[in-house]
């Protein structure tokens, strides 16, 4: 399997932000909660690279930072939906019937529901913070596994690898975790990536709307709200957060563009 | 017959400008919702500034602040203070009926007494209103009331009309309304806009000047301030305090600050620890630099606040002063009683953010556990109502110069909001506002009132922060108009020039 | 005839779906915390004032009976009153379906001709500078937040340039057009790349058909090939993914009408659910639900009529 540079690129990308999340202290210039009245509103320069913001926190220890919450959203983020979505996709699909019914059923009730009122909604219910987007995220956002693994599983069903293991008697279980499972999970992996990239752009949107985590949480969702009123006067504010959103999404977008290329999941 | 040639072409000139003036309109942009247009059941932000335009008073305020006569054309108050007869001028409704007493008792009624009236403090001192004849009202106070003739102009005592509002029922508001002021609406988009139209029957003759105008919901502040530049609105009401500057360097725009009544402030819950303890209040109050947070917040526009009062009430006392920053002696006072490390939640709505980074930055550094909770506007009056909160950050304003409505707001602990929802009551201020709503002579009132502020800010029923004008854009083309500290627009004096 | 019977089979089984909507939409909004009357009547009302209010509307029934109250009303056609405007649901909708439709329709509109030039153009030259291009766009589009983006391109086209409006809808047509490109173009960055990628792999299958081969081998040039027979064989999956995307389309507005201040639905959702107007939500959520599922009976529909071999 040859590594495209694209892939090489997004894994680079992807293990630098890990880097600098756990590295975060010695990285950053300036204590990412410290406020400063004598430093607000200051333009990127040697004191403070990218700024500092309304309250005068140094803009490039808060993005620092905001990676560890990134990565805390995204990473834990899509862990409940997936393994939800896996299970009920490769149970539906490899034993059909009612499962089947019942869980199609679910799926194509939240099919058309826009997904970001949905999780604004839940949200709403339990409250604004993270542990709440992340309860939002494994209600809702398991049905596209589900209809990946599914549509695996059916195929799978039927291969002959299965039913040899079946007319030899092991049990259903087994055949799913040994044989199922591990045939399926190049399509799911793909789709995590992009998933990863959604969880944390969902987040940020939640934190923007003033739904998400609570102030003063280097947030980049919320940085890029709080500089939103400063785009003409201090456009750092926003700017740098924004940018380093997309250096995260584009890390795991290509990462997963790579990959399924590699897998021949598409073409 | 040069002579003559000047005064055609100045006949041309103000034909042509009458005409322009027929089909201008002035556009104002506002993040506040026109959600309804009934004057008696909301006031929210929004509807108050739109209940200016549809519906006239008894009473006005003119351009230089004073109360004249609005609808009614004169009155007559008795010696003892209970009766005020008041004589209504020969005016219409925008359907072409006439505006008689009947309908301004049934206006006053509803704002007084009706159960679905938002806001019925004003008028609570009314024991009856009689109708004496088609164009005279007659009202019988239960006691004095030093204000009350001036809350004939706040925003829920505009005069509707009786047959309509009797035979339509909630409706009336909803499609065509009847219109006593000087716009009437034309459409009404809910969430998006109210389109006004002038009402040919506005009992002000001549006004209002420009024809159409049109209140558009902008929540988006950026997208205000470029439509302003641009050209696509007149006016954007509520400029954020950082784009001031970028409005004002742009040719034919500008942002002018406008006297208020605002006053921020912290409201602590009386209720419940920590904020019961009045160390704690005292701490919270040492530990904030107000002056910094103030220029921070507003960049310099505003006025550091020293009372319980706004600066611009009546009887506000500019003498009094909360205990000055020194976060030193607020630790000191936290060791004493052993409160270091005191828990606080502050319950927050994306509107305080950045105050509220402010005030956890600076209680932490005394020796508070601060920890923010992010509530949306919904939730937070949920809380508030309910006192299940410890400490939140807000703002409010006051629909008249008097400060009795103010008090019965914000600080008297028996007048229905249970001062702002902190639950502070404290019985000699809640004594001293009835005394003063009913006291005539404006030294003893102006005592009355002094002792108040000297109360509140002595057991710091609230930490007040600072006072702010009102901060809107405006095209140089439109001359004439403000927003009044009332949250009214003088828009039907308003004009539109060419360049 | 069996295409009447299909329709209808559809519109049946669409019924479950939409009360299951509407089921998991008033419990949700029901669980929500925050009272709707308070944020009516403002600050200054009395506990009074709002408990009078809340029993007008029937807030304070038990859940259940307030879902059956809506559903009986929903039978004949009545899908509420808005709690904050006193109007008609109906009448909010109506309002503000057709700038969303607009929206969604003109993103379409301009989707349409970079999809059709960079899948045909990638596909005739696989692993080319058209590949490149839409695996970038695919990766950019993916990671870059619509919020962050509005802000940056208003800065930039609707300030600095002043090339467009920044936010509204317009009131003529070529209004219309220009106060919606900012949001259609903002849209445009991710949906270009996956359609892109679904017509260029229906291509890619198409072109190494037999009767494609077959047919050049008989003489018949290249082009013709493939404007007669390739092209439109691959439309197809592209049409089914059409649907999805419809859908992703009205989800997509909720944010991208907010940060550009659109008078559409997505606007009306998300001023409706912070405002508690609990009917609202109902009827908005009911609308997208209805939309998608007719797009997505429409394009089946459509599919049938296109390709003989697919049935009903």
């Amino acid at each position: 399997m040859k590594l495209s540079p694209m892939f090489v690129t997004g894994v680079a990308l992807v293990v630098l932000w890990c880097v600098i999340a756990l590295v975060a202290p010695k990285l950053a210039t300036h204590d990412p909660y410290a406020i400063d009245f004598a430093a607000i509103l200051q333009p990127p320069g040697a004191e403070h690279w990218f700024g500092t913001d309304n309250v005068g926190r140094d803009t490039y220890s808060r993005v620092i930072f905001g990676a560890r919450l990134a990565l805390y959203i995204g990473l834990l983020g899509v862990i409940a939906p997936m393994l939800i979505g896996m299970t009920v996709g490769l149970v539906a699909g490899y034993f059909g019937g009612w499962i089947d019914v019942v869980a199609m059923r679910l799926v194509d009730i939240t099919v058309p529901f826009p997904f970001f009122v949905l999780v604004l909604s839940i949200v709403a219910v339990l409250g604004p913070g993270i542990e709440n987007y992340f309860i939002a995220l494994a209600l809702v956002g398991w049905v596209g596994y589900a209809r990946l693994a599914r549509a695996e599983a059916l195929v799978l069903r039927r291969a002959e690898f299965v039913l040899a293991a079946r007319t030899m008697g092991f049990s259903s279980g087994y055949i799913l975790l040994r044989h199922v499972l591990p045939n399926s999970l190049s399509s799911i992996v793909v789709y995590l990536m992009t998933d990863v990239t959604l969880v944390i752009l969902f987040g940020a949107a939640l934190g923007f709307l003033g739904m998400g985590v609570s102030p003063p949480a280097a947030e980049w969702g919320v940085m890029i709200a709080e500089g939103q009123t400063y785009i003409s006067s201090a456009w750092w504010i926003s700017f740098f957060p924004g940018l380093a959103m997309v250096l995260i999404g584009v890390g795991f977008a290509l990462i997963g563009d790579g990959l399924a290329r590699m897998l021949r999941i598409e073409r | 017959m040069y002579n003559r040639r000047i005064i055609t072409a100045a006949a041309v000139l103000a034909l042509s400008g009458t005409i322009l003036m027929a089909q201008e309109t002035i556009r104002i942009a506002s993040p506040y919702k026109v959600t309804v247009l009934d004057p008696i059941v909301s006031a929210g932000g929004g509807n108050i500034e739109a209940y200016g335009l549809l519906y006239s008073r008894l009473m006005r305020t003119d351009k230089n602040g004073n109360l004249v006569p609005g609808l009614a054309e004169r009155y007559e108050i008795s010696e003892d203070g209970l009766t005020y007869t008041f004589h209504l001028r020969d005016a219409k409704f925008s359907d072409g009926t006439p505006i008689t007493a009947d309908d301004a008792a049934f206006s006053l009624n509803r704002a007084a007494k009706d159960e679905n009236s938002a806001y019925p403090a004003g008028f609570a001192p009314i024991a009856e209103i009689a109708v004496l004849d088609e164009r005279t009202l007659q009202w019988t106070l239960k006691h004095p009331s030093a204000p009350i003739l001036a809350n004939l102009d706040i925003f829920n005592a505009g005069i509707v009309s009786k047959d309509d509002v009797e035979e339509r029922g909630e409706d009336a508001f909803v499609t065509n309304p009847v219109s006593s002021g000087p716009y009437m609406v034309k459409e009404w988009k809910p969430n998006d806009r109210l389109s006004l139209t002038a009402n040919p029957n506005f009992w002000r003759e001549g006004l209002p000047r420009v024809e159409n105008a049109e209140l558009i919901e902008v929540s988006d502040a950026n997208a205000r301030a470029t439509m302003l530049m641009a050209g696509e609105i007149e006016v954007d009401r509520t400029v954020p305090w950082p784009q001031i500057e970028e409005i004002n360097n742009t040719d034919g725009v500008s942002v002018k600050l406008e006297p208020s009544t605002v006053l921020y402030l912290v409201l602590p819950n009386h209720t419940r620890p920590p904020f019961d303890n009045l160390t704690v209040r005292q701490a919270a109050t040492m530990a904030l630099d107000r002056a910094a947070i103030t220029k921070a917040v507003t960049l310099g526009h505003a006025e550091v606040a020293n009372s319980t009062f706004s600066n611009a009430l009546k009887f506000y006392d500019p003498s009094i002063s909360m205990p000055a920053y020194d976060p030193a002696a607020a630790r000191k006072l936290l060791e004493d009683d052993d409160l270091v490390g005191t828990e606080i939640t502050m319950m927050i709505t994306p509107a305080t953010e950045q105050i509220a980074t402010l005030l956890k930055a600076q209680w932490d550094a005394v020796g508070f556990k601060t920890t923010v909770e992010r509530v949306d506007a919904g939730l937070w009056w949920s809380k508030m109502a309910n006192a299940d909160y410890d400490v939140t950050s807000s703002w409010y304003f006051n629909e008249t110069d008097d400060p009795d409505l103010a008090i019965r707001w914000a600080l008297c602990g028996t007048c229905g909001s249970h001062s702002y929802y902190t639950r502070y009551n404290n019985e000699e201020v809640n004594e001293l506002t009835e005394e003063a709503l009913r006291e005539g002579d404006e030294e003893k009132r102006a005592g009355l009132y002094r002792r108040i502020q000297e109360i509140t800010v002595s057991e710091i029923a609230q930490i007040p922060l600072y006072y702010t004008p009102y901060a809107n854009g405006y095209s140089d083309r439109v001359k004439g108009l403000s927003l009044t500290p009332a949250l009214q627009w003088t828009l039907e004096e308003a004009e539109l020039t060419d360049g | 005839m069996k295409t009447f019977r299909f329709i209808a089979l559809r519109l049946a089984q669409a019924i479950p779906v939409l009360l299951g909507v509407s089921l998991i939409t008033f419990v949700l909004m029901a669980a929500t915390p925050g009272d709707p009357i308070r944020l009516l009547v403002g600050d200054r009302a009395s506990p009074e004032t709002i408990a009078m209010i809340r029993d007008r509307y029937g807030l304070d029934d038990p859940i259940l009976f307030q879902y059956f109250t809506y559903l009986k009303n929903l039978m004949v056609g009545d899908i509420g009153v808005s709690l904050r405007y006193r109007v008609p649901v109906s009448q909010l909708i109506a309002q503000h379906y057709p700038v969303t439709l607009f929206l969604v329709l003109y993103t379409i509109v301009l989707t349409l001709p970079p999809v059709i030039v960079l899948a045909v153009w990638s596909a005739k030259r696989q692993n080319g500078m058209a590949d490149q291009i839409i695996r970038m766009m695919g990766v950019l589009g993916l990671a870059v937040p619509v919020f962050w983006l509005a802000l940056i391109l208003t800065r930039l086209f609707g300030v600095k340039l002043g090339w467009f409006p920044v936010s509204g809808f317009g009131d003529t047509m070529p209004g219309h057009l220009l106060h919606l490109f900012l949001p259609a173009l903002s849209t445009m960055i991710w949906v270009v790349p996956i359609l892109v990628r679904t017509l260029r792999s229906a291509l890619l299958i198409e072109m190494n058909r037999d009767y494609a081969l077959t047919g050049m081998s008989k003489g018949l040039g290249a082009r013709q090939v493939f404007r007669t027979h390739v092209f439109p064989n691959s439309i197809l999956p592209t049409l089914n993914l059409f649907a999805v995307i419809v859908a992703y389309l009205l989800g997509g507005s909720v944010i991208v009408e907010t940060v550009y201040a659109v008078p559409g639905m997505g606007k009306l959702m998300i001023d409706s659910i912070l405002a508690r107007d609990y009917f609202v939500v109902q009827g908005a959520t009911l609308v997208f639900a209805l939309t998608t599922l007719l797009v997505m009976l429409a394009v089946d529909l459509l599919s049938a009529l296109i390709d003989p071999r697919v049935t009903l």
